[in-house]
């Protein structure tokens, strides 16, 4: 998971301390470690963009009743060039340094760490990934936000043999959380009677080109290919793919976005017949477009998942806050699930109204697919 | 036998880009002895000159290559009067830690005016080829006979103009070229652009394949190292030969084997190479 560079081992990392300033004398600091440079800084922005959006609204309004003071939020974000280790060392200056009591991480391997001591120091992990384990380890600080990707490694496996045929080409990526897809998605197959026919995983922070990659799965002439990664390498894929000229469909690892990976390759024609999660530009709810038309005039650009999830996490966080009067990292736990019930609709794009008991965000999914050079929204059987 | 054909063509094509990047970085070692790592970010912003005179300045694909190829020389230059230069007499360590104070500064200094995005450029060149099941993208044609193209106009420039034997001159001896009166500082100011051109004329012609982001350098200027390495430091040859034999290893190791293991064939090769040639397989030196 962890793009390994010897350039980047030699150089000492540097930590970007971003302080969003606050006029008002009370406010409490939110923590955020994730990758804010090297190749994984656009994910990092991404999912920061949707929490400095939320602290600004909140900010905006006055800022929030703790205990009878008006106090703002103050986001503090470092950067950890997606390494676990570096995040960890960033979540013990966030709690020593800034005294947060909630620390916003993007990435399994950084969540891990982090769970190896939260307890101890007394924060919340506010996980941003989809990675079973996450919560299934019972670590009582934990609140994962988005869906884990087990329901949908089903979904997806389900449509795509019904609809594309019945042998397989992994073409994902080696990064960890892709390995672990890669690994869920294979069983699951083979399981449903399919057949996995070239297993070529494209290693994004390695390698500068992926014609070789893409036509060693191709010459074994698979139905479908599995692709995944960053929405934009994806769409290299897909993109060569369609180029040495493969008819079939893909199914797309959720870290990918159907309509980002669409951009990349060339347009919707290009993804045909490829099944994946719905992108948050296809969610016709009020809360979701009202998030999109506010993003958009901020930040000049289509919000994807990321921000939307962190934008609603931030938010019911602070509600839990405000409903209990405290920052207690435990008080403030146990009251999320009434926070997401109670909060402001247009502040919950995806409409998550509890939280599963150990601290998964209940998000009701459904699976994309590209038919006709338009995404369709189907419900999960 | 296509597919045979298919990885040539990709070995081709990936050796191309290495070998261009390479020719750069070998040329500035050769003469100034400067492991340059900022030669990554040269690469990186020759990548979004172009793409900022394309899409907002609305210039053509070619006037933009050599428009990108004019401010990265400049940018190259600049580098060498503003900061190699004024350490020429100190320990090499000065000019490491300079190198990467000069990469980490532009990395910062374009995500800070166009974002993390990944980025697009467009090329007139978009059709692909079909000869016979054998599938050649126009772009992709565009830079294996580019790169031949720049290498050919490369050595003319340094064997037949006396600019380009000055060049020689100083790669092959120092204390020579100045003896003879040659200017070490225009040789020096002459290298830096040279490289910065290739590595912005690179960047364009790999763009349209590949995205343009902040980060783009680290993928080839890691390869670009072990190239000159393997093909001897300073030499132009090397670099181009090691180039070739690293872009061939991962297109056939990565189809044939795997590409989970292509990075260990293209590295035990270098192994392999230098047991038997300790100083690369040129020596060192421009021929």
């Amino acid at each position: 998971m962890t793009p390994k560079n010897t350039l980047k081992a030699v150089i000492t990392a540097t930590s970007l301390g971003l302080v969003a300033t606050s006029a008002m004398a009370e406010s409490i600091n939110i923590g955020f470690t994730g990758p804010l440079s090297g190749g994984a800084a656009l994910y990092g922005e991404n999912t920061l963009s949707g929490l400095r959006m939320a602290a600004e609204e909140i900010n905006a309004a006055g800022g929030f009743d703790l205990n009878g003071e008006q106090v703002t939020i103050n986001l503090v974000a470092l950067d950890d060039r997606y390494s676990p280790a570096q995040a960890a060392t960033n979540a013990k200056r966030l709690k020593q340094d800034n005294g947060v009591s909630a620390i916003f991480v993007p990435h399994s391997g950084g969540v891990f760490a982090l769970q190896d001591f939260n307890e101890k120091d007394d924060f919340l992990v506010m996980a941003y990934t989809s990675v079973p384990t996450v919560t299934e380890k019972g670590n009582t600080l934990t609140l994962r936000i988005p869906p884990t990707f087990d329901g949908y490694v089903r979904a997806f496996t389900d449509y795509a043999m019904n609809n594309l045929g019945t042998t397989l080409g992994m073409a994902g990526a080696t990064h960890e959380y892709a390995k672990i897809w890669d690994e869920m998605i294979q069983q699951t197959w083979e399981a449903r009677g399919g057949t996995v026919v070239a297993d070529n995983p494209m290693d994004y922070n390695k390698s500068a080109d992926f014609y070789t990659g893409v036509s060693r799965v191709i010459a074994e002439n698979p139905d479908v290919m599995f692709v995944g990664g960053a929405s934009e390498p994806t769409g290299l894929v897909i993109q060569q793919a369609r180029q040495l000229g493969f008819q079939g469909g893909f199914i797309v690892m959720d870290q990918a976005k159907i309509d980002e990976v669409a951009q990349v390759a060339g347009g919707m024609d290009m993804v045909e017949g490829a099944v994946g999660v719905v992108p948050l530009s296809v969610y016709e709810t009020e809360a979701a477009t009202g998030f999109i038309e506010r993003y958009q005039a901020n930040y000049g650009k289509v919000p994807g998942s990321e921000a939307a999830y962190n934008y609603l996490a931030l938010h019911a966080l602070v509600e839990a806050m405000d409903m209990t009067e405290s920052t207690d990292p435990t008080t403030v736990r146990a009251a999320i699930g009434e926070a997401l019930l109670s909060m402001d609709s247009s502040k919950n794009p995806y409409e998550v109204h509890s939280v599963t008991e150990n601290g998964g965000f209940v998000t009701v999914t459904t699976l994309a697919v590209v038919e006709n050079g338009e995404i369709v929204r189907k419900e999960i059987e | 036998m296509n597919l045979f054909f298919q990885q040539i063509i990709n070995g081709l094509t990936l050796g191309s880009i290495y070998g261009l990047v390479a020719l750069g970085l070998t040329l500035v070692y050769g003469i100034l002895h400067i492991p340059n790592f900022a030669h990554g970010a040269l690469y990186m912003v020759g990548a979004f000159m172009s793409y900022f005179l394309m899409m907002d300045l609305g210039v053509h694909y070619w006037v933009a290559m050599a428009g990108s190829a004019a401010i990265v020389a400049i940018l190259a230059v600049l580098c060498e009067r503003l900061v190699f230069h004024p350490l020429r007499n100190s320990p090499p360590i000065h000019d490491k830690i300079a190198a990467i104070g000069i990469l980490l500064f532009l990395e910062a200094l374009v995500q800070m005016f166009w974002g993390a995005d990944f980025r697009r450029l467009s090329s007139p060149f978009t059709g692909i080829l079909n000869f016979d099941g054998l599938i050649i993208p126009e772009q992709r044609l565009l830079i294996i006979v580019g790169a031949f193209v720049l290498v050919a106009a490369l050595q003319l420039f340094l064997r037949k103009t006396m600019i380009g034997a000055t060049i020689i001159a100083m790669a092959q001896s120092r204390d020579g070229a100045f003896l003879v009166g040659i200017d070490a500082n225009r040789v020096a100011m002459m290298t830096f652009a040279i490289s910065g051109v290739l590595a912005a004329i690179a960047a364009t012609l790999y763009a349209p394949i590949n995205l343009v982001y902040p980060a783009m350098g680290h993928l080839v200027i890691m390869k670009a190292f072990v190239i000159i390495i393997l093909g001897g430091m300073g030499s132009i040859p090397g670099a181009i030969a090691g180039g070739m034999i690293i872009g061939f290893a991962e297109a056939f190791g990565g189809f044939y084997i795997s590409t989970a293991y292509k990075d260990i064939i293209a590295f035990g090769l270098l192994v392999v190479i230098l047991s038997v040639r300790p100083q690369g397989l040129f020596a060192k030196g421009a021929h």
